[in-house]
Formats: structure tokens, sequence, C-alpha cells
């Protein structure tokens, strides 16, 4: 603990100075700047900054500094997309447009951006403190964490996404499918075999994720847009100036502080990250609603907190595989990780003992970086919001253009540009169909971890299915995951009957 | 009925993913007992058995589109494969503009306010992507910044 | 003329004077066609240490996964084919994926092969606390039963991670389709799946390891024919414990096919100059590599060489037909 104290008093000596100070609310403006660009998102983000900042000249530690500030405001910025247009920015804001941008649409942009905010404060405050107290500790159960344990982790996914079911359930379920098949696309992994890339280069790696959000939903957005506007249904949104009250705090701080919790457990994990930990979040705290969630996907400010909790929480304990093992456990990690070897600090088992100060100076920014964004974007909420009231006939080629340069600079390949345009056709068509969109998008990304871990653990146990129940960590999953299903159920059965009783009487 | 008409299509299509799964996809030799083609085996069969529970019972009425929507949204369309097209070989200044410009057009701005657009948002997304940023933009025939 | 032509004319001039970063190379790029962590995120590395200050700013390292580099190599066969200011990072596992066909239809013809980062070893890797203390107590386990083992590495079947597998099991006689083999995704979680105990042994790279020399990891033997320098001269060589299986991996970079020749020239000059560098020398040593320093015409006759035997191998072990 006083190691823990010391540490982080060395870590704010290097971070406070005012020229870092100055450093990470630069990097946290930037960053909001480039995050706002669909496709990009705190990974791409750094990554394109990143030499930028090495070509400044600055020390290591105030580089550092600056991309902690960068990523925190990228991290942001993609919120803003999701919230107002319904054009996430990246893995883990999908399930932030489920509530976020009917909140926007019932003018409230003003409140779902703040509470956005300090949602995204305290889950990344909580998982900077818990990494900071329990790193080590944590590494170790992170890669304990077996392919088997991966398997029962996703059917706990899935499980926890039933409560995605809509109006129609033989939908969501064509629905996940769709996602699960566009995953099968491009080399196995354990194989090496082609599947269903018909030998087309632009496939044989599979398709990207960003690809499939940014085409399902913001170009599926923009076909919806237009179609509105004919048919006149377009209606404006008034300017709101609305914000976060501390009614709306005290009402989510139990799902807030949940959710922080259950996005950094997820992203200690090597392999998984903001996007199932975001997912998981939003499934556990509508299941947990039971009766009174009827209002999530319509704008529940719970439903808004809650992903934006978790994905910065995972975003925090994704850096402790790294710092402690020198394990990039997911890409979120792997930019900063590049980072840090640009420097020539190589993040590992030695790197706490033998330089301190770039290891804790790094933890000590991140809790700079989240307050800077509090501090740098309540302030500017009002001005995001405006966003709404830019007329839809520049609105519309708007997103269009902002999701041709996310898609384009992130590879540079033209192929990738059709691919958004045909899924969004495909994800127009759906939409007017009713079907869900988040249940394709979860399916697509869980997809290939259940198969891949799946295929691992039997050929760790030689072919032999026990393997997928040996360990204490996956039976708890498949217990949770059943409660996860059954408990709702048995609530609403039980309500139903003391409803029954009560009219008896 | 535009239910039954996507289940159908989407059906067509599964099949042929399923046949796939069933007569192509194999590896010579694999470590697991799945291999390649087992999960999309599995996949295909659930699809197919959801799509004839939606043949079944289809649950959305109709489509609910008409004439002037299928052209406008056609000639969205129309315009975004274009920009695709230019995007690399005018650059993202020039096809940029002209896209914005003609989009905005068509969605009701008047033509020096679409054309003004077109330049501020080609030219200024430029400056402010690759000058500020320094992102990864095509610059086609015009000088690279 | 105009103060915007003059300065452009000016600064034209000044580009030329800062030899040799030719006029075309003004953001050079690194790609890492992998996750990061993994052998081709220190090949790059390299480069951008090795190579600092030949340019006006530094190497950026990207990096393209997936395919196990096929997406790099077909991006710079389709789209990147004259991009002067990419180069690509390979080992020699991609040059067997060039050969078994698992890039397609390209051949050894389709990039232009520019200059060495180093050379690295294949290397048997368990966990300290591991029941094999020697390399003859794993071999001689394979030998018995090659089930028994639970082996894993970065690469699917035929990647040259597998390869290096097959190749132990080669050097007991057994057969490779027979032993237990984990694919991950790329070296870190393979290396994540052996600390935690999802598999036992893992053929990795002597170079990954020299960031877990904590003793938390036991490195059983190097794949080279002879011992290595400091950090792994303690590491005893798979040959002179017995076994015939060497591997080594000659990491590299290539460039577009189409890249016009006076960029690949002033690359190759960069490389030659930072060949005969001290910090290139250094960054080599920090990543683990050994010296191998060869670029332009003398590389490219290296690799072809090297892929002919890598078409042999891959016949030898089934893996491709002739």
């Amino acid at each position: 603990m006083m190691e823990v104290l010391s540490g982080l008093g060395t870590g704010f000596s290097v971070a406070l100075t005012p020229f870092n100070l100055m450093l990470v609310l630069g990097g946290c403006f930037a960053g909001t700047l480039i995050g706002a660009l669909p496709g990009i998102g705190p990974i791409n983000g750094v990554a394109i900054l990143l030499p930028i900042a090495y070509g400044l000249g600055f020390p290591p530690e105030s580089a550092l500094i600056l991309l902690a500030g960068i990523y925190y405001g990228a991290e942001y910025g993609g919120r803003i997309s999701s919230i107002l247009l319904n054009v996430p920015g990246d893995a883990g804001a999908v399930m932030t447009t489920l509530d976020g941008n009917p909140m926007a649409r019932n003018g409230q942009a003003g409140k779902a951006l703040s509470l956005s905010a300090v949602a995204s404060f305290v889950g990344g405050t909580v998982s900077v403190v818990l990494m900071s107290l329990f790193g080590p500790v944590l590494a170790s159960f992170g890669v304990k964490f077996q392919p088997s344990d991966y398997v029962a982790l996703m059917v706990f996914a899935f499980a926890c996404l039933a409560s995605l079911v809509g109006s129609s359930p033989v939908k969501t379920l064509i629905g996940a499918l769709i996602g699960l098949m566009l995953a099968t696309v491009g080399v196995d992994a354990n194989t090496g075999v082609q599947r269903y890339s018909f030998g087309i280069p632009d496939l044989l790696a599979g398709i990207d994720f960003l690809i499939v959000v940014i085409g399902l939903f913001g170009m599926a957005e923009l076909f919806h847009l237009v179609e509105s506007q004919v048919r006149g249904r377009l209606s404006t949104v008034p300017i709101d100036k609305s914000f976060v009250t501390w009614a709306d705090l005290a009402r989510t701080k139990w799902t807030i502080l949940r959710s922080s919790l259950i996005g950094f457990i997820i992203g200690v994990l090597p392999g998984t990250g903001a996007s199932v930990a975001s997912a998981v979040a939003y499934g556990t705290e509508k299941r947990m609603a039971g009766a009174g969630g009827a209002n999530f996907g319509k704008g529940d400010i719970r439903g808004l907190a809650a992903p934006e909790a978790a994905n910065n929480g995972s975003a925090g304990g994704a850096l402790v595989p790294m710092l402690t093992l020198g394990i990039p456990g997911s890409g979120t990690t792997a930019i900063l990780l590049g980072a840090l070897l640009m420097f020539n600090v190589t993040p590992g088992p030695m790197l706490f003992a033998q330089r301190p100060e770039i290891a804790w100076g790094l933890i000590a920014s991140m809790y700079i970086g989240n307050v800077a964004l509090l501090v740098l974007n309540l302030p500017l909420v009002g001005l995001f919001a405006r966003m709404l009231t830019i007329p839809q006939h520049y609105l519309t080629p708007l997103i269009a253009i902002l999701a041709f340069i996310g898609i384009y600079s992130i590879v540079g390949n033209p192929f990738d540009l059709y691919m958004i345009i045909g899924l969004g056709v495909f994800g127009w068509i759906l939409r007017k169909l009713d079907f869900a969109l988040a249940p394709v998008i979860l399916g697509f990304v869980l997809g290939s971890l259940f198969e891949n871990n799946l295929r691992r653990a039997l050929s760790i146990s030689g072919g032999d299915w026990r393997i997928l129940f040996s360990t204490v960590d996956s039976l708890v999953l498949y217990a949770l995951a059943v409660a996860v299903v059954v408990v709702p159920i048995w609530l609403s059965r039980r309500s139903r009957r003391f409803a029954a009783v009560a009219e008896d009487e | 009925m535009p239910d039954r008409i996507f289940a159908a299509a989407l059906a067509v299509v599964t099949l042929i993913y399923g046949a796939l799964a069933f007569f192509v996809i194999s590896a010579p030799f694999q470590y697991d007992p799945l291999g390649p083609e087992a999960w999309p085996r599995l996949l295909s069969v659930a699809m197919l058995l959801c799509l004839i529970g939606l043949l079944w019972r289809p649950a959305t009425r109709d489509f609910d589109v008409d004439g002037p929507s299928w052209a406008r949204l056609a000639l969205v369309l129309a315009l975004l494969v274009g920009y695709a097209v230019l995007f690399q070989p005018l650059g993202f200044i020039l096809s940029t503009a002209l896209f914005a410009a003609i989009t905005s057009r068509l969605l009701g701005a008047a033509w020096p306010r679409a054309a003004l657009f077109g330049v501020l948002i080609g030219a200024g997304g430029y400056l402010l992507c690759v000058g500020l940023l320094d992102l990864n933009l095509p610059a086609g025939p015009l000088p690279r910044l | 003329m105009s103060k915007f032509t003059s300065l452009a004319l000016a600064a034209a001039f000044a580009a030329t004077l800062a030899l040799p970063a030719a006029a075309e190379i003004d953001r050079p790029e690194c790609i890492a066609p992998a996750q990061p962590g993994g052998g081709f995120d220190l090949t790059c590395r390299v480069a951008q240490q090795g190579l600092e200050g030949l340019f006006d700013r530094p190497l950026e390292v990207s990096f393209m996964p997936g395919g196990i580099g096929a997406v790099a190599f077909n991006m710079f066969n389709t789209t990147r084919t004259d991009d002067p200011n990419a180069i690509v990072a390979f080992s020699t596992g991609s040059l067997l994926n060039l050969v078994t066909g698992k890039y397609g239809a390209w051949t050894v013809d389709d990039a232009r092969w520019l200059a060495t980062a180093g050379t690295d070893y294949g290397a048997v890797i368990v966990r300290a606390d591991s029941p094999y203390q020697t390399l003859g107590d794993l071999m001689a386990a394979l030998k018995d039963d090659p089930a028994s083992v639970t082996v894993g590495a970065g690469g699917s079947v035929g990647s040259q991670d597998w390869m290096k597998a097959a190749l132990l099991l080669k050097a007991v006689e057994g057969d490779p389709r027979k032993m237990r083999y984990v694919a991950f995704d790329g070296g870190g979680e393979a290396l994540a799946g052996l600390i935690g105990g999802a598999i036992q042994a893992y053929t990795g790279d002597i170079g990954e390891m020299s960031a877990h020399m904590d003793g938390s990891l036991r490195i059983l033997g190097v794949m080279s024919d002879e011992r290595l320098d400091p950090p792994f001269d303690e590491v005893p060589t798979l040959k002179e414990q017995g076994y015939d299986a060497t591997w080594p991996i000659m990491r590299g970079f290539y460039m577009g096919k189409d890249v016009p020749d006076e960029d690949f020239q002033a690359w190759v000059a960069v490389f030659e100059k930072a060949h005969a560098s001290d910090q290139f020398h250094k960054a080599q040593a920090e990543k683990g590599l050994l010296p191998l320093n060869l670029s332009g015409k003398e590389f490219d006759a290296a690799v072809r060489e090297q892929t002919r035997q890598l078409h042999d191998l891959a016949v030898e072990t089934g893996l491709i037909a002739n």
C-alpha cells in the first residue's frame, strides 16, 4: 500500500507541472476532435497522433501525458457522433447509441452528452484506482483465463444480450446470426483455411469491425435521413439547453459504479475489450431494472450511463496486463505499448522496478486525463449539442464525408468505401423491417471470439468437451449466464402471481 | 410480404453459405475436432430454421417507401458510389467538394450555398484533417500539403 | 513568381540537400502486418530506432493485422504498389506463406525486397515451474506420445510458428499431424496462454523474449546453429543438445513492386548508412536480433535463395504438393 502511495506521489509530481497540465488539456481537445470522426476511436486516434507527439521532442513523460490526454479525448469524442447522429465512432460506442441517440432526439442532447462525460469520468477513474491498487494481482488473474473460460464468458455475454430481444425474438436471432455469419469471412485462425473470401484479396483477412459498424449504423442512418426528409417526417430538434442534474446522477449512481466494475474486469482479460464490456454492462442493467426497464432503448439515462462507464472502465483494465506483464491484451493497449517502446520503455514485469517515473507518471496522467476531460468537455456540451441544428441538407452529406474520412484514413483502401456503402443499404433495409442492428454488431464481435476460443479449448483438450466445464471461472460464468436469463423470468412470474393474488383479494 | 421477400432472399444466400460449409470448406488436417466447417454449418442450419419461422409468420406488413423516396434514395446511393469511385483519383478536396455540393443541392440547399458548402467542406476538411490531425487522405492531382 | 512558389522552391531545394531523403519520402512508415507485441512489431521498432535521424520525421509504425500478413501483401500489390513512404516488415514466415500460396497467386517477384532488420531464431519456451526442466524432458515426452504436450504458438497450421513445432516433432521422428497444437492470434496471446497455463510449451522467437528475462519463463533451447550473444548466451542450441532442428527467421522489409527506382534506391541508401551505424546495431541488439545486414541486390538474392529452401521444406512436410 505504501508503495502504491509513494509511487503515485512520484507520478503526480511529474504530471502536475504547469507544462504537463497544459499538454493534457491540449491532448484532450485534439483527441475529442479526432475521436468525433466515425471510425477513429482512441486506438486509431493515438496511433495517428503518435508521430506528432514524438516529433515535438518532449521528454518521455510529457509525451506520454499528452498521449493519455489524446486517448481520453478520443474516447469521449466517439460518444458525440453516437449520441447526436446515431453513428457510433468505434467498437465501444455501439451500445451508447441505443439510448443516447433517442435522448438527443427527445431534445435532451445536452443532458446525454454531459451524463456521458460524467459516467466516462467515473468509469475511467474507478478503473485507474483499481489498477493502481490491485494491478499485479489482477494481471495474473487475467492471463490465467483460458480459452475454455473465454467460451464461458461469451456464453454469458450472449445471455446478457438476450435482454436486447425486441418485439420479435426471431428477428433478433436472425440479426445476431447475420453478424455471426459475417464474422466467418476470411482466414480461419486455427487451420489457416480460407472461408467465404472468394479469392477477393480485401476479404482474405475478414471484414473489419469498424466497417461493419460504420456501414450498418452510419451509412444506414444516412439513408434513413434522406428517406425521412423526402417524406417530410423530419421534425426539427429544438435547441436544447438540458444538462445532467444531481437527480439524474443520484438515479444512475449504482448503474455507473456497477458498470465501471464490470468494464474493468472484462478489460483486464486479454482479447476482450470495450465492445464486450459495454454490451455486458448494458444487458446487466436492463435485466436488473426488470419491469422498470421498459424505457431502455427509448432514451433511458441508465441505458446511456451503463455502457459509457463500462467502456471507460475497460480501457483502464486493459492496461493492467500490458504494464505488469508486457502483454498487450487488446488493440486499445497495443498503441500505448507502441508509444512506450518508442521511448525505449519496455513494459513488462520489470517496468515498475526499473522506470518508476514512467510507469507511475503514466498512471498519474490517466487520473489527470480523466479530470481534464470532464473539465474541458462539460462547458463544450452546449456547443456540440448545437450540431443538431445544422440543417439536414448539410448534415446528411456531412455524415457520409465523416464516415469516408474515418474509414479511409485508417488503412487507405478504397474497397472499404464500397463495403460501407453496401452494408449501409443492407442496414437500411434491416431497419425498415424492424430488425434491431445492435444484435448484428454484437454477433459479429462475439462470434469469432466464441468460435476461436472454443476450437482452441478443444485443441488443448484433444477433443474432450469436458474442458469447457473444468475451471471454477467457467462454472461461475455459466451459472451467471443461467441466472441472467432465468431470474428476470422468475421475477416477472412472481410479480404477476402477486398481482393475481392482489386482484383476488 | 416484405418480410417474406427478405427472408426468401436471405434463405438463398444462406443456402449457398451452407452448401459451401457442408461441401467445400475443409482443412487438410486439424487439431480441433470441429475444423473450419462445423461453425458455419451450425450457423447456416440455425439461420434457415429462423428464416422458416419468419416466412411462416411475417411481422412487418408493408415496406412503406413511395416512388419519390425510392428515386431520391437511388440518387443518393449513386452519388455515394460516385464519391467512392472518385475519392482516390480526384483526391479528397475535389471529390468531397463535388459530392457535398451536389448532395446538399439535391436535399434542398440553394445552388450558391450548396457550392459554398462544398468548397468549404472540401478545402476546410482537408486542412483540418491533413494539416492539423495528420490523417492519411488522398491528395489527387492537387499538390500534397 | 509569387512568394508562395519561391517558398516551395526553396523547400524543394532544402529537401534535395537533406540527403538521402528523396523528395517523395515525406512520411516514412513501417507497417507491421500483425497485431502489436509480436515479431513484426519488433522488426519495425528496429527500423524506427535504427533509422532515427536519417529522415526528417520519425518512422511511423502502423499495424495491419490479419491474414497472417496476406492483407498487407495484397494491399501492396493492389492499391499501394507504388507507395514510396511505406516499408513492410516481413520474415521467413511470410516467405513461407508466399511459397504455400497463403498470399494468393502472388510470388516472390511481386515485391521489392529492400533490406534486413536482422535475424532471429526460433526458441522453445516453457514456464519456469514447468515439469519439463530440460529440452531432453520435453523431447522425450513428445517422442513417447506427441499428444502428451500442449504446444502453442501465434499462428495457424502451416504458419512459420507451426513449422517450428512441426520441426520439433520431426526431430524425434514423430508425425506433426499427431501433436497437440493450439493456434493463437499472435505471439502476445500465445505468451499469455503459456504464462496462464493454457499451453505447456511455446515455440516462439528468441527476440520476443528480451522483455521476459525476469526468471518467470525458461528458454529450453534456441533453434540456431551456434550459441547467441548475451543476454542469450546461456541458452543452449537445439543442435548442441542433439536435435537437428534449426529455424532462422530472417527479418526485413519489402516495398511495393512499382515503387520508382529513385525512391527505392533512396531507401537502400538509408539502410546502407544505417547498417553501418552504431545506433542500428544497438537497436538490433535490444530487440534480440542478430546482425545480418543486407540490402538492395544482395538482399534480393538472399530472399530468393531462402524462398527456394522453404519451398523444398514445405513439400517435405506435406504442406504443398510440389
